[in-house]
């Protein structure tokens, strides 16, 4: 579904990624693990065509979109929960569902859809009408989710999801991970709680300053040796530039 | 009889204070979504005048004709000042911008003054009606009109952002401009598009002014930067409501300055009360809430 090709992304002179290359296949749940500042957002903005990497190759569904707008990409099927979830604050959770649909002109379907998010998270149909940035973390990640599942993609990204949630929270959004994979969405995840992301995963890359260094099932790396990756990395901390 | 004056001031403040409100709503659409002031908004609408008095001038041409003129010329004039001061900086480049504006702002001045070298110029009258008397006040036909076009345009506007797909758009686009990108809204463009609605909407107020006045010079440029300004900082930023209250009482507060306390003073009752809102409600009348303050004086320019 999702190819990435030795991609190599920089913010002026500074190397973010320094060609990764990976996959997520159709129907699964890949995860993407890594310690702050290996350049997980920074390859979540370069696929969803926020940030254009220097050189490389992203296909999507075996269609190239290296260098291509959000927009055009958002129209391909891939939608992006992004880190932060960046909700729209000022409007309201029915408008920032609205928003996520924006590039749909089915208004009667939209509704339908809206109506479908309300059923999957109750939370966010009690308060509909509340501006998104009186919510607390929770329902906002909530609200990112449902906001990019509005758009109907092939393929969910979600940059970690769990940041800064408690853990019963936590707990949720990964059940709603897994039912909608169920449902047939294919899903890139990119985590810090390495528990969680590896419980789910089908599949997981580990990804250390800028580079991509384990790639296998979950089993095949002790959980141990995952979280010291993770958390700490192999080798010595530099002073990269920090991208989460 | 100052119940008299008061209410007369009060009046004719209001309908003054429409147009600063037009300018004002104009002013924070742009505002809100570069994110960076444009001074070159009020020559922008300087440029729309002048073309509008030029073809008045010249070919005698129809009130409705000048009009359509006059949105269309500040809403080309506003294109090439977003072309050339705003979309080749990012955001973080907001100095560059500001300068950039300054610099057309000039150029603008410049050019409107070759076109038309006399300092004062004839524009066409909104109407030549005389006042209608209520009792003992007096009521300006042009500046009634002048009233009912802004409320017409405060609610075109208003349905525009809260119910229409281009609304939507741009509300998201201030908001939060990098989810906006990421849901699929093409950022650039919408900026670009709210950038010419804005400095059509700047042309429409300007008509008006000029249209009160019968007469325009280049000085109509500065003049609508720092009231519009004015009046959308009053109603906080990033809200078209607040730029319509703002607005108002502005307009309120001059006219009754003037009347009390004499015209040399009506600038400065203006600028005190800026200065008294940013240092106690730094979020402006009516945009932020408290909590949000901080979040509004660091978006400040």
């Amino acid at each position: 579904m999702l190819d990435v090709q030795d991609i190599a992304t920089a913010y002026g002179k500074i190397e973010a990624l320094k060609g990764v290359s990976l996959s997520a296949a159709e129907g699964r749940i890949t995860c993407l693990l890594g310690p702050n500042g290996a350049g997980k957002t920074t390859l979540m903005y370069s696929i969803a065509g926020v940030l254009k990497p220097r050189r490389g190759t992203i296909r999507l569904g075996g269609t190239d979109i290296t260098g291509q707008s959000p927009a055009a990409i958002v129209a391909r099927g891939l939608a992006l929960v992004p880190e932060n979830r960046l909700v729209f604050p000022q409007m309201s959770v029915a408008e920032n569902l609205e928003a996520g649909a924006y590039q749909r002109r089915d208004s009667a379907e939209v509704a339908t859809d809206i109506e479908r998010m309300y059923a999957r998270f109750p939370r966010l149909k009690e308060r509909h009408t509340q501006l998104a940035g009186t919510l607390s973390g929770g329902e906002q990640q909530m609200l990112a989710v449902a906001r990019a599942l509005m758009s109907r993609p092939r393929i969910l990204l979600m940059d970690e999801p769990s940041l800064g949630l408690a853990p019963l929270i936590v707990e949720e959004i990964f059940r709603i991970v897994g039912e909608l994979n169920k449902d047939g969405v294919t899903i890139f995840l990119v985590e810090q709680n390495v528990h969680m992301a590896l419980r789910v995963a089908h599949h997981f890359y580990l990804m250390e300053q800028g580079r991509v260094t384990f790639s296998g099932e979950p089993g095949k790396l002790a959980e141990d040796e995952v979280i010291q990756r993770a958390y700490l990395g192999t080798s010595r901390p530099t002073s990269e530039h920090k991208t989460g | 009889m100052i119940a008299v004056d008061l209410a007369q001031n009060t009046l004719d403040g209001l309908m003054v204070g429409s147009s600063y409100a037009l300018l004002a709503v104009g002013f924070t659409l742009i505002f809100g979504v570069m994110r960076r002031l444009n001074l070159a908004y009020g020559p922008t609408i300087m440029a729309g005048v002048y073309l509008g008095t030029a073809s008045f001038i010249s070919f005698d041409a129809p009130i409705l004709v000048v009009l359509a003129i006059v949105i269309a010329g500040s809403a080309v004039v506003g294109l090439y000042v977003e072309r050339l001061c705003f979309r080749p900086f990012g955001e973080a480049a907001r100095t560059a911008s500001m300068v950039a504006s300054f610099a057309l702002w000039m150029q603008l001045e410049e050019a409107a003054t070759h076109l038309l070298p006399r300092h004062m110029n004839p524009f066409p009258a909104l109407t030549t009606s005389p006042p209608i008397e209520i009792g003992p006040l007096l009521l300006r036909v042009d500046h009634l009109i002048m009233l009912a076009a802004t409320l017409l345009m405060a609610v075109a506007v208003t349905y525009l952002l809260a119910r229409m797909r281009l609304g939507l758009a741009i509300r998201a686009v201030i908001d939060q401009p990098r989810a906006a990108a990421i849901v699929g809204i093409r950022v650039e463009r919408i900026m670009m598009l709210t950038f010419v609605l804005a400095s059509a909407i700047g042309g429409i107020a300007g008509f008006l002014i000029a249209a009160t006045d019968t007469q325009v010079t280049a000085m109509i440029g500065m003049w609508a930067t720092t009231k519009g300004l004015v009046a959308m900082m009053l109603g906080g930023l990033g809200s078209v409501k607040g730029a319509i209250a703002g607005g108002l009482l502005l307009g309120v507060l001059e006219a009754h300055a003037q009347w009390f306390l004499g015209p040399q003073v009506r600038d400065m009752v203006a600028w005190g009360l800026l200065f008294v809102l940013l240092a106690f409600w730094p979020g402006g009348l009516m945009g932020t809430k408290a909590l949000d303050r901080t979040m509004a004086v660091g978006r400040r320019v």
